[in-house]
């Protein structure tokens, strides 16, 4: 265990007096810690989870690296302090801020690392009583959340002491912690009224959603803030204007601010620190008090609920297709029968049901949603009838919406081929498949019928909407080269089964994903070089699309030879 | 004589669905109870209870006198309890998972080192001691989860499919140890479905069924009221619904056309 760890278990037990008189078993509660702090300090920690290393060496100081990482984000809050005019202002905006990040990072924590239901199995059936584990879980909850908010807060702190005294620390430094506590308060209320209001089995997966939802946000704000920040208007930006403000928690927090740095004692400023007073304890209470005891009960729920999803023993008649009408007609257009169609279906439902997938693409279709939102309203050039006449930025934010849409299908294939049940791909192994690039090609359709063509028709309608049947020749050489950039990345990227790989290869994906950005921009500039050229635009669609059909051809090709067909243990 | 266990009128639902229909047993000091049943017939719910996995069940559950729902940790004590899954901690060391157990039974450090070092040993694993479990094999594992279940020497042991994993000389080691614990006057509660392994190892075999139990009774008694036959073909004509080659047969006859 390495010392930032052992200070904190030496603070967390300072009151261990205290605890024997509340009935809790001290030695108890220090094992439950000591083994909680040594599996955070083996486990990945969430935000380098992606760029981890197949575990070469194991992870030793998962705590320092992830300290530092916060640290670096919370140096990022330090922009709230340069807009505005009043103190109120700028921690309303920090303290949004820290509310934000605090909350979207504890989601995810939550779930893997302070809620772990293995704890169920082993904990449990210990003679600990539910007053200790709860306390245990408390502390290394506290524990936890104070490994990030004093990195998430220095930054603020340094450049307050230095801006404005090291007095102003004291109520900074308070208020954070009762910030805090709200934020965990949000925390627990939101999962207890996930779990009310779901099945347990559902519960990660909405979790997961929460995490995606909380990934697609923080990257938005980060793109549109700074924007926002350019406009002079800000500056003189008064936030106690607005009356809507005090149903933001933040604005509390920073109205205690202003209070305790300036001591005026007027009702706003007088009420805010009020609440900020009242609110965190009165919520922590609740927690303590009222979900606390049921939690336990909640996560096993978790852990323990195989009996409540027991398969439907109904006998049918007819066995019910599990495949859908629509979908075994895109197979059937799509693929040849065999393994090339078993594998456009595998694939089809893989990319449907399995959690990791979503994970990794659905935040980049959410990138590239706030990305265009950002190209069309982001920019003060932009005109409808520019895109009407096909002239001056139109051109380009036309160019720009099919290219930029390759990049999830790009995300997509590459995302295929890993799965976190990597090992059932047993099933290539044993079966007499002659060519594994049919399984391949039937992937790489199910994922292009998935993703490309919804995204194709909401193109096209779009467009000839907007400019009409003249733009055809273009839109087609466009999705032509969509398609040929897919299947290119899948023939020289996907040289495995899908959905039988690990996901460790933090290298070459790094380089991979410099490529999926270099090369689809590269042919859109050469698109948009040639646009307004029609002859050109249609021969080049030709051969765009002669292009698409012998690279399918030859991933369906594939022998055994070409790909790396070894059985991951 | 007192029962060590006593199971009174124990009821499970999970929302509708019943899984547990008046359990009722008594179970005394020394016994190797061989607790069998058909998958969803209620075994594991009866050991999550008994462990103090599930909390809200109806009706009575005494372990050595003290009542699960108003004393649990004393009960809980008593009880050494040898999960099915190989759920631990697989980020630690077998030296710091035992430890970690044993200080949550509250054993005296030195005791408790002293125990691990001698029962790691006695199942080969004293180069594994400071290694990360997660490179462990199943058997691997299994083996520390036993030794987390005895660590504390507890009156009871309740073993949920102990074995799985286990390679067939810790298999024979494990069995022989069943024995001279029962030997010891501890209480050992078998949950499996290797058949074979139940009829050896337990003096006394309970088959639950449907959430109830229907027979409760030594090997030889089970044997004089159903015929003398394998505890397998007993449990067979207990508890299946239809004749068990006649599914057979069926397959069989897939293939043709």
């Amino acid at each position: 265990m390495n010392l930032v760890n052992r200070f904190f278990l030496y603070i967390v037990l300072l009151p261990s007096g205290i605890y024997k008189n509340m009935g809790i078993n001290v030695l108890q509660l220090k094992a439950i810690l000591n083994a909680k702090l040594i599996l955070d300090d083996r486990r990945p920690n969430t935000m380098h989870q992606a760029s981890q290393k197949k575990q070469k060496k194991p992870i030793s100081f998962a705590t320092l690296g992830t300290m530092l990482l916060t640290g670096f984000m919370g140096c990022f809050f330090l922009v709230s302090f340069f807009v505005g005019n009043n103190i109120t202002t700028q921690f309303t905006i920090y303290f949004s801020f820290f509310i934000f990040v605090l909350a979207s990072t504890l989601i995810a924590d939550f779930t893997s690392v302070l809620i772990d239901i293995r704890d169920n199995v082993i904990i449990l059936p210990k003679p600990v009583t539910d007053k200790t584990f709860v306390l245990a879980r408390l502390l290394h909850i506290l524990i936890h959340i104070t490994k990030m908010v004093l990195p998430l807060a220095l930054p603020a702190m340094i450049y307050l002491g230095l801006r404005k005294g090291v007095l102003q620390l004291i109520p900074f430094a308070f208020l954070t912690m009762l910030v805090t506590l709200f934020t965990i308060f949000l925390i627990n209320a939101l999962y207890i009224f996930i779990l009310k209001v779901t099945t347990p089995e559902k519960f990660k997966v909405i979790i997961s959603y929460f995490q995606i939802f909380f990934a697609i946000i923080f990257y938005a704000s980060y793109q549109l803030v700074p924007r926002l920040i350019n406009k002079a208007a800000l500056e003189h930006y008064d936030i106690n204007s607005n009356n809507w403000v005090w149903l933001a928690p933040p604005y509390w927090f920073a109205g205690s601010m202003e209070f305790l740095t300036s001591l005026q004692f007027t009702p706003t400023l007088v009420t805010c620190f009020m609440i900020s007073l009242v609110v965190p304890v009165l919520s922590i209470w609740i927690v303590i008090k009222y979900f606390a005891p049921s939690f336990n009960q909640k996560l096993s729920m978790i852990s323990g609920s195989e009996m409540s999803n027991q398969p439907v023993t109904e006998i049918q008649k007819k066995p019910k297709p599990t495949t859908s009408t629509y979908l075994s007609n895109l197979s059937h257009w799509f693929t040849h029968a065999g393994a090339e169609r078993m594998s456009f279906l595998h694939t089809w439902k893989m990319t449907s049901r399995s959690r990791d997938f979503k994970m990794k693409v659905y935040p980049s279709l959410g990138y590239i949603l706030v990305y265009l939102f950002i190209l069309f309203f982001g920019s003060n050039k932009f005109r409808l009838s520019d895109i009407q006449n096909q002239s001056g930025s139109g051109k380009g934010i036309f160019i720009g919406l099919i290219y930029f849409s390759s990049f999830i299908l790009i995300v997509s294939v590459s995302q295929m081929l890993y799965s976190e049940k990597y090992k059932a791909a047993w099933i290539y192994h044993i079966t007499p498949i002659d060519k594994p690039g049919k399984i391949i090609s039937g992937a790489i359709k199910s994922i292009i019928a998935k993703f490309y063509l919804p995204l194709v028709t909401i193109t096209a309608i779009t467009a000839l909407w907007l400019v009409g049947p003249s733009i055809i020749p273009n839109l087609l050489l466009g999705f032509f080269n969509q398609l040929l950039i897919t299947c290119t990345t899948g023939y020289i990227s996907v040289n495995a089964f899908p959905f039988a790989q690990v996901q460790n290869q933090a290298k070459s994906n790094f380089i991979r994903g410099i490529f999926s950005l270099v090369i689809p921009g590269l042919i859109a500039g050469l698109h948009y070089l040639v646009y307004g050229i029609m002859p050109v635009v249609i021969i080049l669609s030709i051969l765009s699309a002669i292009a698409c059909w012998f690279m399918i051809d030859a991933i369906k090709n594939k022998a055994w030879g070409q790909i790396k067909a070894v059985y991951q243990d | 004589m007192t029962p060590i266990i006593q199971l009174k009128n124990l009821h499970k639902n999970y929302g509708d669905k019943q899984v547990l229909k008046g359990i009722n047993l008594d179970i005394y000091p020394g016994q190797v109870i061989g607790y069998i049943g058909p998958n969803g017939a209620g075994k594991s719910t009866t050991v999550k209870i008994l462990c103090g996995l599930i909390s809200d069940y109806e009706g009575d559950v005494l372990v050595e006198g003290f009542d699960l729902k108003t004393d649990p940790l004393s009960a809980k004590r008593k009880i050494g309890y040898v999960p099915e899954l190989a759920e631990l901690y697989d980020v630690l060391t077998p030296a710091e998972f035992l430890g970690f157990m044993a200080e949550l039974y509250e054993l005296p450090k030195e005791m408790a080192e002293d125990r691990i070092h001698k029962m790691i040993a006695a199942f080969g694993l004293e180069a594994n001691l400071n290694q990360r479990m997660d490179t462990f094999s199943k058997g691997m594992r299994q083996k520390v989860l036993i030794i987390s279940g005895l660590l504390h020497n507890p009156d009871i042991i309740i073993l949920d499919e102990p074995l799985s994993g286990l390679d067939a000389n810790s298999v024979i080691i494990f069995k022989d140890l069943i024995s001279k614990l029962a030997k010891d006057g501890k209480t050992i509660f078998y949950c499996s479905h290797m058949m074979d392994v139940v009829e050896k190892v337990s003096d006394r075999i309970v088959l639950i069924n449907e959430g109830a139990v229907i027979a409760d009774g030594s090997f030889e008694e089970l044997q004089t009221a159903q015929g003398n036959q394998s505890l397998e073909k007993i449990f067979a004509r207990m508890t299946a619904k239809d004749s068990l080659s006649d599914a057979a047969d069926q397959m069989m006859r897939a293939f043709e056309i």
